[in-house]
């Protein structure tokens, strides 16, 4: 059917995305199994930095579009479980640039949302905590928080 | 009274009508009693208890049944004569394609959602049929009048959409009774009575041995063996309203600037002997039948625009909670929150209260907390039937070709200027709405047999001049080229070149409209597809003819919300500050701006600055 202001949109930041990206991310609509990519969500991976905890893993992100964006901000989410004291249970992401009210603008492109989840990975906000394990974790016990964030990252390794 | 002259031209005008509910009904009605004879109307909603005070068309027999179809019967028997077409469906729905459009003189929208109206604004701008919008919330209302080219359409401004919560507000930091009515009725209730599966953050987690939250074990809401519903309910009530608060008080950042709630447990509320307390089994037991179990009315507490005490609120949420279990067993796992649902408001509405009081925020009655719940200012009849008015009154004028005498009309709740209908002057369309400012070319093809690689080839390099498509239906790329691109997506667009138009997932066939984009050009226009069956070999060729106006516009990055876009969320404040208003029967000369020829070329310019390039 018509094609609205979400997926011209979205169309805009594929464009954008195409022509240059960070290094090491990924991000693209979901491949259908006949041969066409949903604009509408977006599977991504974002790099641990370099001299964090986070090095050396390659995190998997879902971006799931409304057809309110750019009005609302897209769910990002990793995989349920991830370990992050911003991470909720379910794998949605915590943090103010995406939450609508808060930080979120129309004009937030999909590479700041993801450089933006990127610094929250070794930077969490212990002000807004999501999982209150990895919470009390990262506060009182830095030795075991930073084991728990190094054996995520082997389980997510990065492609060579 | 229409003069005869309205009256000529309102006896052969051909109307539909999109929407069957609060503004339609009305709507029905006062088109049939002004001598409209062929109406066509919409709706996929079937009939609810809760339309009945408003929806007069409507009566106890009805429910269940479709809105379009029952309101039909209702007034033709009044007006035997009339011709009327009622559709239980929904209207994007293909049948009501741009073709279906064509056959009518006007539209007239009697709409609830902001989606199905952007839809038939699409559909009237493509069919170049006048749309008449409308509107009404509380005693608020707003009548005006969409035409193609001539007057804004319905998406050149931005529409206020309804607010969602940020889901750290909801699950740890609430500070108003509307934060505590979504956790109730989004979390709670659906971790007790909805689908299990769904994941939901309501459950605070732990590693620490002694602080675990009660609520983190899986089966922490499922029923034990053995135990009784009332220990069930009170072990429920301990785990999420004490429990899980002193768990959350354990984040210290959390509450170093924000008041730390307060946990509660069900003895320090009520004791045991002292709680308010109906055997659940026995009364239920009496005939009272399932969809009309209330807690709130065992206990007495019948005055639902009445706030709760602490300990009645308690008493409901044991007693709803019971009653569930006793009652309503057989669809848990399916369960959805709706506003219609008696026992479920009192449940949500109590839980929300004891959330509420932990975190000393104002609780609030069944009434209230049911409005906020379902979204719902209570609609009232009477602005439904002013708005009515006006939508007829308005569609008169354009069936008359009096384009320039419509307005939009505010109804508002106080006077303003002495003045409860508050006309405006319509405005012209914007250059930058994304909508309306494009003018699609159209492309006739033979759908059945015509490859996408012969659209691209011919059309869209040939014709077009662009250098690296991409194609866009719906939501879907089904086409991008260049360098950057992984083999495996180049191999799946090439299969997609070899693909027929309508033997793709969605079929591309008549009335679908392609998006097409330059990868590298500042370049967009839509193509709308018109299957058509053979063509002349000798003066087509290329089996396909592009038609259309062929400058196609430079995209507005404002209205892309890429530079952010100044919106404009309260129209009725808008108007009070604008010293142009209108006053009724004033006549004043047109308001309607023309797009400027001059903006037309600077548009076209800017393509070919670009191709230049
Ligand atoms: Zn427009």
């Amino acid at each position: 059917m018509a094609t609205g202001l979400a997926q011209a949109r979205l169309a805009e930041e594929r464009k954008s995305w195409r022509k240059s990206h960070p290094h090491g991310f990924v991000a693209k609509p979901e491949a259908q199994p006949d041969g066409s990519l949903n604009v509408m969500l977006w599977r991504c991976t974002i790099p641990g930095k370099e001299g964090t905890d986070w090095e050396g893993g390659s995190f998997p992100l879902s971006l799931q579009f409304s057809e309110s964006y750019p009005t609302k901000p897209p769910v990002c989410a990793f995989p349920a479980g991830f370990f992050h004291p911003n991470v909720y249970q379910s794998g949605k992401v915590c943090l103010s640039i995406i939450n609508e009210g808060d930080g979120w603008k129309p004009s937030i492109s999909v590479k700041q949302i993801l450089m933006g989840i990127q610094d929250l990975l070794d930077t969490p906000n212990p002000a807004s905590p999501a999982r209150h394990e990895a919470y009390l974790l990262f506060i009182k016990n830095k030795t075991a928080y930073k084991r728990k964030i190094v054996e995520q990252a082997k389980k997510y390794p990065s492609l060579p | 009274m229409a003069s005869a002259e309205e009256l000529a031209v309102i006896e052969k005008a051909k109307v539909l009508m999109v929407g069957a509910g609060g503004i339609g009904c009305e709507l029905l009605k006062t088109l049939a009693l002004t001598g409209f004879k062929d109406i066509h109307l919409i709706d996929l909603d079937t009939i609810e208890v809760s339309n009945l005070n408003r929806q007069f068309l409507f009566r106890k027999q009805h429910v269940g049944q479709s809105k379009a179809k029952v309101a039909r019967e209702a007034v033709l028997k009044f007006k035997p004569d009339l011709k009327i077409e009622a559709y239980h469906a929904n209207v994007k729905n293909s049948d009501f394609n741009v073709d279906y459009f064509r056959q009518f003189n006007v539209v007239l929208n009697g709409l609830d959602n902001v989606d199905a109206r952007r839809h038939v604004n699409r559909l009237c701008l493509a069919a170049g049929v006048p749309l008449v919008e409308s509107g009404s919330t509380g005693y608020l209302g707003q009548v005006t009048v969409h035409v193609k080219d001539r007057t804004e359409c319905y998406e050149c401004q931005t529409k206020e959409l309804p607010k969602t919560y940020p889901v750290c507000t909801i699950t740890s930091t609430p500070s108003k009774p509307v934060h505590c009515i979504v956790w109730a009725k989004d979390l709670l209730f659906g971790k007790l009575f909805g689908d299990k599966n769904q994941s939901s953050d309501l459950v605070v987690h732990t590693t620490d041995q002694n602080t675990s939250a009660a609520t983190e074990d899986a089966e922490f809401f499922n029923l034990k063996d053995g135990e009784t519903f009332e220990s069930y309910a009170c072990r429920v009530f301990d785990g999420v309203f004490g429990h899980n608060i002193e768990v959350a008080l354990k984040n210290e950042d959390t509450w170093r600037a924000r008041k730390r709630p307060r946990p509660l447990h069900i003895n320090e509320v009520c004791s045991d002997s002292k709680r308010m307390r109906i055997d659940t089994l026995t009364s239920t037991a009496n005939g009272s039948s399932e969809h009309t179990v209330s807690a709130a009315r065992m206990l007495g507490l019948n005055n639902h625009q009445e706030v709760w005490s602490l300990k009645e609120n308690a008493s409901v949420f044991l007693q709803a909670l019971e009653l569930f279990h006793a009652t309503r067993k057989k669809e848990f796992g399916s369960l959805v929150f709706d506003k219609d649902d008696q026992l479920a408001v009192e449940f949500v509405t109590a839980a929300a209260n004891l959330r509420a009081s932990c975190f000393d925020i104002p609780m609030q009655s069944l009434f209230e907390a049911k409005g906020i719940a379902g979204n719902i200012v209570h609609a009232i009849a009477t602005t439904n039937a002013i708005i009515s008015g006006l939508i007829v009154l308005e569609a008169i004028k354009l069936l008359m070709d009096s384009l320039d005498d419509c307005r939009t009309t505010y109804c508002l709740e106080y006077p303003r200027r002495r003045m409860l209908l508050m006309p405006a002057e319509l405005s012209g369309p914007k250059s930058s709405c994304y909508v309306c400012s494009q003018t699609p070319l159209c492309l006739e093809v033979n759908t059945s047999n015509t490859k996408l690689k012969d659209i691209v080839e011919k059309i869209v390099k040939g014709k077009l001049s662009v250098n690296s498509p991409i194609i866009m239906q719906g939501s879907y790329l089904i086409y991008e080229t260049g360098e950057d691109l992984e083999e495996d997506m180049v191999a799946r667009y090439n299969q997609n070149l070899e693909k027929c138009l309508d033997s793709f997932p969605t079929p591309i066939v008549d009335g679908s409209i392609l998006l097409l984009e330059d990868l590298q050009q500042e370049f967009t226009c839509s193509l709308q597809i018109k299957h058509r069956e053979t063509f002349d070999e000798e003066k087509e060729p290329d089996n396909m003819v592009l038609s259309g106006k062929f400058s196609t516009a430079a995209r507005d990055q404002t209205s892309l919300g890429l530079v952010q876009p100044a919106v404009d969320n309260n129209p009725i404040q808008a108007i009070e500050d604008d010293d142009e208003v209108i006053l009724v029967g004033d006549a004043a000369k047109s308001g309607i701006k023309r797009k400027s020829l001059e903006e037309d070329a600077v548009v076209s310019g800017k393509r070919q600055r670009t191709e230049a390039s």
